[in-house]
């Protein structure tokens, strides 16, 4: 072991210093990236573990003990099989679609804070900068959609850009919210604002907002019971029917890895994130990642139970709930925070 | 050549590659795409420059609104490319004339009699806790609050021209009102004739 | 400030590449290739295919669009507003309530236009 260090300090030494600058944040991507994918691909299993159990059934239970090698299967048997690319695709775009999805999705991660001190880029403007990222998943789709040259891609790739712009301003004030109760743009101060046990949490005060945000970020994702844009029955799975192999798998990895991102900002902006709800009593109960994963995890199955419980939306439906509903439940409860805010009432009180 | 210069050129590169692409590719939603690349190396070069809110705001608005709305729009309108195409020569000295003027003006505006580092002293590298954000929302609201409500009138405007320009109500489109469905009764749609019964033939 | 964003930008290109990386190892190094007409041809279940697949949508949705841009500028200038709220207090509160009640009228508008309307 010591011979190892003794070989590699001095060879990291003799790294110019840039490339030891390179190297240290590549490390750290790395290994946020790395325990990413893999929840990714275990998500996928617990989705048709815990469906199958909510419709009575077992799920995945053949490859290896209990199902738990499945996902790997399904990786592999995606890796060795042909993407086909239509013959009127626009063939560059056809491919560069699943990149543009899966890298905001990545990106996004790096404001994310894990615990107190744990968090890759610390920006200033860290809530802001996933705003814009969210943003930009809509482009995988449009592109996919567009670049296929298929009906039904199209079709989804149009509805589900409308679904998920409509959406965003719905989630966007309800960011506002989070902003002002928390002071700040930089999610670790907006963590510490929360600190202090459940009653200090902005779930409290924020409890619609929550609600918004949350249902928002179930459309935004493009999953059950918004998702009309995949509509297997309708319009066959969407903007990606013509996709196939890895070029499919990109497009689930960035859906599974936004629902993870969604659940993970859920709990960070709302539920405290690493806090423990007892306050920082130290131990196992105190504050720590393991909370954070916690509510993460639960917010994931969330995700899942809409699933098994909701018949999906009318195209209509959507169109209303976001515009009509969301966006005045909003704006007047950033009204009323604002003026109790001001006025120092409530949870805002000297 | 510092880091910061080696990011701030390549930016740059990327920024006047995608520029002449957005004019030159053939298919306009390759141009779009281009025109989005711009706006990210744009992004990029404001961050360089520590105007942080400024670029976030630039991809969140420019390339995560305004440009799904071109990319709808040339996506989903077949546009004539060949006819597009025609009279380009025609035009093309009246565009480069254009094209001059403009450069002139920029260069004798913003050249570096104006705005070179004789004129501004460079400023000083901001802390890493420095918030573009928060100092920018202290004279938004304050200082310049009458710009402010103005840029919410100017809002207003483009929603009723959109709507003004956009909305039609078609009248050959059948609508769906489940209520009314709903509520319908028995005797709205069916009425019992009473009448003799007939005779065999 | 910049070398906070260092590491953002590494991982955004680590992301772009970790997609294309996926595409072609996948797509071009182990999966087959064997491209066929029928199956290379845009899926629609199982007709050939007829007209071009890029046809003309209904103006609603690039009103939606549009609409959206107004509302993406609106949170725009929300987001720094949030944060001084403390620092500027009740003057602060009364500027963006003229700001927003003016594009509540737009909003209402829009309601009573139908624009929202989606059938």
């Amino acid at each position: 072991m010591d011979s190892i260090v003794n070989i590699l300090l001095p060879l990291w030494e003799w790294l110019p210093e840039y490339l030891q600058i390179f190297l240290w944040n590549l490390g750290k991507i790395l290994l946020i990236m790395l325990p990413l994918m893999g929840a990714v691909a275990y998500v996928t299993l617990l989705e048709r573990k815990v469906i199958g159990f909510m419709q009575v059934r077992i799920g995945p239970n053949r490859v290896g003990p209990k199902g738990l090698l499945q996902p790997i299967a399904d990786a592999l048997k995606l890796m060795f099989k042909e993407i086909i690319i239509p013959t009127n695709a626009n063939k560059f775009l056809f491919l560069s679609a699943p990149m543009l999805s899966i890298g905001p999705a990545l990106a996004a991660w790096a404001v994310i804070p894990f615990n107190g001190e744990l968090v890759l880029a610390d920006l200033n403007a860290g809530l802001l900068y996933i705003l814009a990222l969210t943003s930009m998943g809509v482009y995988g789709v449009l592109i996919a959609g567009w670049a296929s040259n298929s009906k039904y891609a199209l079709l989804g790739a149009l509805r589900s850009a409308a679904q998920v712009v409509a959406y965003e301003i719905a989630m966007g004030f309800a960011l506002v919210g989070v902003l002002m109760a928390g002071g700040s743009l930089n999610l670790g101060d907006i963590i510490a604002k929360q600190a202090g046990g459940f009653s200090n949490w902005f779930i409290i005060p924020l409890l619609p907002l929550f609600f918004v945000y949350f249902i928002s970020g179930v459309a935004e994702t493009n999953r059950a019971p918004f998702d009309v844009a995949e509509g297997e029955s309708e319009i066959v799975a969407g903007f990606h029917v013509d996709y196939s192999g890895m070029a499919f798998a990109v497009f689930f990895l960035a859906e599974y890895a936004n629902i993870i991102m969604i659940s993970a900002l859920t709990s960070l902006l709302f539920w405290g994130g690493w806090l423990s709800p007892f306050g920082d009593i130290g131990g196992i109960l105190g504050n720590g990642f393991h909370w954070f994963l916690l509510k993460t995890v639960f917010f994931i199955f969330v995700f899942l139970w809409l699933r098994a419980t909701f018949p999906r939306y009318r195209y209509d439906q959507i169109m209303r709930l976001g515009w009509k509903v969301f966006i005045p439940v909003t704006i007047v409860w950033l009204f009323v925070e604002a003026v109790m805010f001001v006025m120092q009432v409530g949870p805002w009180g000297a | 050549m510092s880091f910061t210069e080696i990011v701030f050129y390549a930016f740059s590169a990327i920024m006047i590659t995608a520029a002449l692409g957005v004019i030159s590719a053939r298919n306009p939603v390759h141009s779009a795409l281009f025109l989005v690349l711009t706006f990210f190396a744009t992004s990029g070069i404001w961050l360089l420059l520590e105007a942080e809110f400024l670029a976030i705001t630039l991809v969140l608005v420019y390339v995560g609104a305004v440009m799904v709305l071109f990319l709808f729009v040339v996506m989903m309108l077949d546009i004539n490319i060949t006819v597009m195409r025609q009279g380009f020569i025609k035009y093309l000295p009246i565009g480069i004339l254009v094209a001059l003027v403009l450069v002139t003006q920029m260069v004798l505006l913003v050249g570096p009699e104006n705005f070179g580092l004789s004129q501004f002293a460079e400023p000083a590298l901001k802390a890493a806790d420095y918030s573009n954000t928060r100092e920018l929302g202290r004279v938004i609201y304050t200082d310049y609050v009458y710009p402010f409500e103005v840029a919410s009138v100017i809002l207003l405007v483009a929603i009723v021209a959109a709507i003004a320009l956009t909305m039609r109500r078609r009248p050959e489109t059948k609508y769906q009102t489940p209520i009314k469905q709903m509520m319908v009764k028995k005797s709205d749609r069916l009425r019992i004739v009473k009448m003799q019964a007939e005779e065999k033939q | 400030m910049l070398e906070n964003y260092l590491p953002v930008l590494i991982f955004i290109c680590i992301g772009l590449i970790t997609g294309a990386a996926m595409v072609v190892m996948g797509g071009f190094m182990l999966a087959p290739r064997r491209p066929d007409p029928a199956k290379n041809s845009p899926y629609e279940c199982g007709f050939e295919a007829f007209e071009d697949a890029r046809l003309k949508f209904d103006v609603r949705y690039y009103l939606v669009a549009i609409l959206f841009i107004i509302f993406d500028l609106e949170i725009a200038f929300l987001f720094p507003w949030a944060i001084v709220l403390e620092d500027i207090g009740v003057f602060g509160v009364v500027a963006m309530g003229i700001f927003l009640g003016i594009l509540v009228i737009g909003f209402i508008y829009e309601w009573k236009k139908g624009a929202l309307e989606w059938e």
